[in-house]
């Protein structure tokens, strides 16, 4: 309502559990998945998830709309996990080129397949498997991804053009698979 | 595509869940690029305050204080830049999106290269119950929402020039009318 | 079979285990706490302090933010009012 300030909206919700938690519901899903594909590891996702609305939770006072809350939270969510895997130094990220092919033969519309191409994005680099993710998950096109992540919308079309054609040619070395 | 979705669906569904109501989005980041920016948003309580403070500023005060006296909210964001092309006509998208929806009214506009003027109303139930102006320019750009009844002519004359009177879009023929020669209605 | 529709299905959003936003909220409430008398007291004493003081302030500062409000319904009024008149302008010099 225009009559509240758009500093008071989100007072009233920080101030009422039932109405932060509802905002979380709502923007669970597209935040625990970011996370999760990025990561391939669902319990490092949902920390990763909490720290999130945990910072949502405190920067909300000065968040302007939904839409607002939308975009910092894919803006956070994302540079969350570029960094997360730039001091990841317990399993260290190999290039998509040197990983194997996927062992299992997988055909259209065999739930194997999304299990693999999952594989396949988190084994992108940093950056191309946000881009990815932000694509194919959140339907974004490469503006609002260029916006989102504050990158030349160049640099996210050459990032979408060649994961496509890593992912093609990873799948198509499997004999069966035609993409 | 996407955007105008998020558009409608943000003058569709507010926390608040007034389709009506306009909400001046899409303009963040302007205000690091601008060299003077003007970002004011006042609420009932707010205005009701400011009311009181005018109250007491002579003419000047008074002026401003009957203005506001009817009104609900003033939410006004406006950046001037040193350079062009600062921003872009699609920024304005998310907020004519909600301005092109049922109860909104575009009563005055006009356009030249690389500018844009135009006013609209909300009328509810015969009254007007709402304005909004978008100015644009290649190195200015200004949106004002105004929510509640304001009375044109006086609000024209704090920028020092008489205004005519801009016909309310449904207004029989048979009711009163301002004086002064009608703007042009799109 | 397409490779991008493909993607979008292997990644479509999912939720996160159940009870995913109640933990959230209850990490939001966590403050330390102390049993000791001690500490409760010198809490309470502090808060108590602070009550007054702000009590004492509450009415310069709603002072502060008429004049703040004030001096903002001007500005924002005679800026829709210059644009206002600009948009007139336009539209009339058209017409002439």
């Amino acid at each position: 309502m225009l009559t509240q300030s758009i500093a008071a909206i989100p007072k009233v919700i920080t101030d009422d559990p039932e109405r932060f938690e509802e905002l979380v519901r709502e923007h669970q899903a597209m935040v625990f998945s970011m996370a999760c594909r990025y990561l391939r590891n669902r319990a490092l996702a949902e920390e990763i998830a909490q720290d999130v609305f945990l910072q949502l939770y405190r920067k909300l006072p000065s968040l302007e709309s939904q839409d607002h809350v939308v975009h910092w939270l894919r803006w956070v969510t994302a540079h969350r996990l570029i960094d997360h895997s730039r001091h990841e130094k317990r399993r260290p990220q190999s290039p998509l080129e040197e990983a194997p092919e996927p062992a299992v033969p997988a055909n259209s519309g065999d739930p194997l397949l999304s299990d693999m191409l999952r594989d396949l994005v988190a084994a992108l680099p940093e950056n191309a498997r946000v881009v990815m993710i932000l694509r194919y998950q959140e339907d974004l096109d490469p503006m609002d991804i260029a916006q989102a992540l504050d990158m030349p919308i160049a640099t996210v079309k050459s990032h979408l053009q060649r994961s496509l054609a890593l992912l093609r040619d990873k799948l198509s070395r499997q004999k069966g698979v035609g993409l | 595509m996407r955007r105008i979705l998020w558009a409608v669906l943000i003058a569709a569904g507010t926390i608040a869940q007034l389709p009506a109501q306009l909400r001046i989005t899409g303009l963040d980041g302007l205000a690091s690029k601008a060299k003077e920016s003007v970002d004011i948003t006042l609420d009932p309580a707010m205005l009701q305050m400011a009311g009181a403070f005018l109250a007491g500023g002579g003419k000047d005060g008074s002026d401003v204080k009957s203005l506001i006296a009817g009104l609900k909210a003033i939410t006004v964001k406006s950046y001037k830049f040193t350079e062009t092309s600062q921003y872009r006509m699609e920024d304005l998208e998310p907020i004519r999106a909600q301005l092109r929806t049922p109860g909104w009214s575009k009563v005055l506009s006009s356009q030249s290269k690389g500018e844009i003027s135009e006013i609209y109303m909300r009328i509810d139930q015969g009254k007007v119950a709402g304005f909004a102006i978008i100015a644009a320019e290649p190195k200015e750009l200004t949106v004002v929402a105004i929510e509640g009844a304001i009375n044109l002519q006086d609000l024209s004359k704090l920028g020092g020039l008489g205004v005519p009177a801009i016909p309310v879009p449904g207004q029989s023929k048979d009711q009163p009318k301002d004086s002064g020669k009608k703007g042009k209605q799109q | 079979m397409n490779l991008e529709d493909e993607l979008r299905a292997a990644l479509r959003r999912e939720d996160p285990s159940s009870g995913f936003a109640q933990r959230v909220v209850a990490r939001t409430k966590v403050t330390p706490r102390s049993n000791r008398p001690i500490f409760r007291m010198a809490w309470a004493a502090a808060i108590a302090a602070m009550v007054i003081v702000g009590l004492a302030g509450v009415y310069q500062y709603r002072q502060v933010q008429a004049e703040r409000a004030g001096r903002d319904a001007v500005i924002a009024l005679r800026i829709a009012a210059d644009k206002l008149n600009i948009a007139r302008d336009k539209v009339s010099r058209r017409e002439n």
